[in-house]
């Protein structure tokens, strides 16, 4: 059996007396791109960003690529570099340049001369469609041009695997599809992706599992045909019913 | 003088800030500390206590040296306020997205959190400039050679009559230098300011 490049082990995490993750255990293998779903309050984003410690875990295991997930430091460090990290509200660094955007993690993390990282980044802004904006600053770019820009700035880190905390939940509607198109691309080229997302369809198309959680803890995971066309547990088809016949 | 104390009030209100964002909980202890000490004591009380009671500890500074030390003392605690509310405008979000990237600590200071706290710390730091410039006002109370402007006018006051004009001649000085500082920082101000 190949070894899975995420994998969670028993892990639990509480806020004060809230117990935001409950027994999770889920591992993900190279390729494979799984969609995290659930009721807002459901622990889904927490567990994305318990993945690349931006939030720490009360007991459990979270290893990478077999490696237990290394406490503060530099090699937590080096270890996030290889995890790209996608945000809900973008988080673009404000001062800067979208090409500086880009190039930062790879010269001053990876070292990479900064001709060549910006000819990457330059390839990397084209593959999302926002080269034009380069020398640009963020606030002048619209959400989705924004959002795709942080999926490059990740790119550029040649991440092992890429997650995705709601990339598209603060985006205006017409916005949303340009941002799916660049996740679908990347899929389809073999990325291996966690994405904690309400966009059902982009689910079905992409995913290859579908977990389900609810009140902290996994309740169900499958296929998406599965999950979305044979729900097993009531709390699944609870949530399935109303999110549909909007 | 002004511009001498500056480049170190900024050089240490940096420094201090640098402590109180720091992950370690005993230095950002000790950059609180020194906020609430320096920012809390009148500048001509400190000026005393430099003056007068240092030497008890056979420390004797210039009478020049003191009024700089005591202006770098408080400026330096009032700018560290405006640096942190200044980075208090970042966001996490940029943080958590550095760290993302694999950037240390270090790194995520000097590429991220001071470039952005000294832009939108312009106009503030504007007004400490303005307010050092009249602290060095301090040096009327010691002996200095060359005399400082309050302290000569205090001196042609007591020599002879007619202080009300010259305390007004040295009233606009001050002003004038203060409306120049200030334009200055606006203009600064506009030209760096981070679009959001």
């Amino acid at each position: 059996m190949t070894q899975p490049i995420i994998e969670l082990k028993h892990v639990d995490k509480h806020y004060g007396d809230l117990h935001v993750l409950k027994d999770v255990n889920l591992a993900v293998d190279k390729g494979e791109v799984v969609v995290v779903i659930g009721p807002s309050g459901s622990g889904k984003s927490t567990l994305c960003r318990t993945i690349n410690r931006l939030e720490t875990i009360d007991s459990g295991e979270i290893l990478i690529d077999g490696e237990p997930l290394p406490e503060e430091g530099k090699e937590l460090a080096a270890m996030r570099a290889e995890l790209g990290m996608v945000f809900q509200s973008f988080n673009l660094f404000a001062h800067m340049s979208i090409l500086d955007n880009v190039t930062l993690g790879p010269i001053d993390v990876l070292g990479v001369p900064k001709a060549e990282a910006e000819k990457r980044a330059m390839d990397l802004l084209g593959r999302v469609g926002v080269a034009e904006q380069a020398h640009k600053v963020p606030a002048q770019l619209s959400g989705g041009q924004q959002q795709r820009v942080a999926i490059a700035r990740s790119l550029a880190m040649h991440p092992k695997a890429m997650l995705f905390d709601e990339p598209t939940s603060a985006l205006d509607p017409e916005m949303i599809n340009e941002v799916l198109d660049v996740m679908v691309d990347l899929a389809s080229q073999g990325m291996t992706m966690i994405v904690v997302t309400h966009e059902m369809n982009f689910a079905r198309r992409v995913a290859n599992r579908v977990v389900f959680m609810a009140d902290g803890a996994i309740v169900e995971e499958g296929t998406p045909d599965e999950f979305f066309d044979h729900p097993k547990s009531a709390r699944a088809r609870d949530f399935l019913d109303s999110i549909k016949g909007h | 003088m002004t511009a001498l104390c500056f480049v170190f009030v900024m050089l240490m209100a940096v420094a201090i800030t640098v402590l109180r964002v720091s992950p370690f909980k005993p230095l950002r202890l000790v950059g609180d500390l020194y906020v609430q000490i320096f920012r809390n004591i009148p500048g001509v009380s400190l000026l005393v206590i430099i003056v007068y009671a240092l030497p008890n500890l056979n420390l004797v500074l210039p009478y020049r040296t003191c009024v700089i030390v005591t202006v770098i003392l408080v400026a330096s605690a009032f700018g560290s306020e405006n640096f942190m509310s200044g980075i208090n405008t970042i966001g996490v979000g940029q943080i958590e997205a550095a760290r993302s990237l694999g950037l240390s600590f270090g790194q995520i200071l000097r590429k991220i959190v001071i470039p952005q706290a000294l832009r939108t710390t312009v106009l503030p730091m504007t007004n400490l400039l303005i307010a050092v410039m009249l602290s060095t006002s301090l040096g009327s109370q010691v002996p200095l050679t060359p005399p400082e402007l309050t302290g000569v006018v205090s001196y042609i006051n007591t020599r002879s009559t007619g202080g009300i004009l010259a305390f007004g001649i040295a009233a606009a000085g001050y002003a004038l230098t203060a409306v120049a500082i200030a334009f200055v920082g606006n203009r600064l101000d506009r030209k760096v300011r981070i679009k959001r």
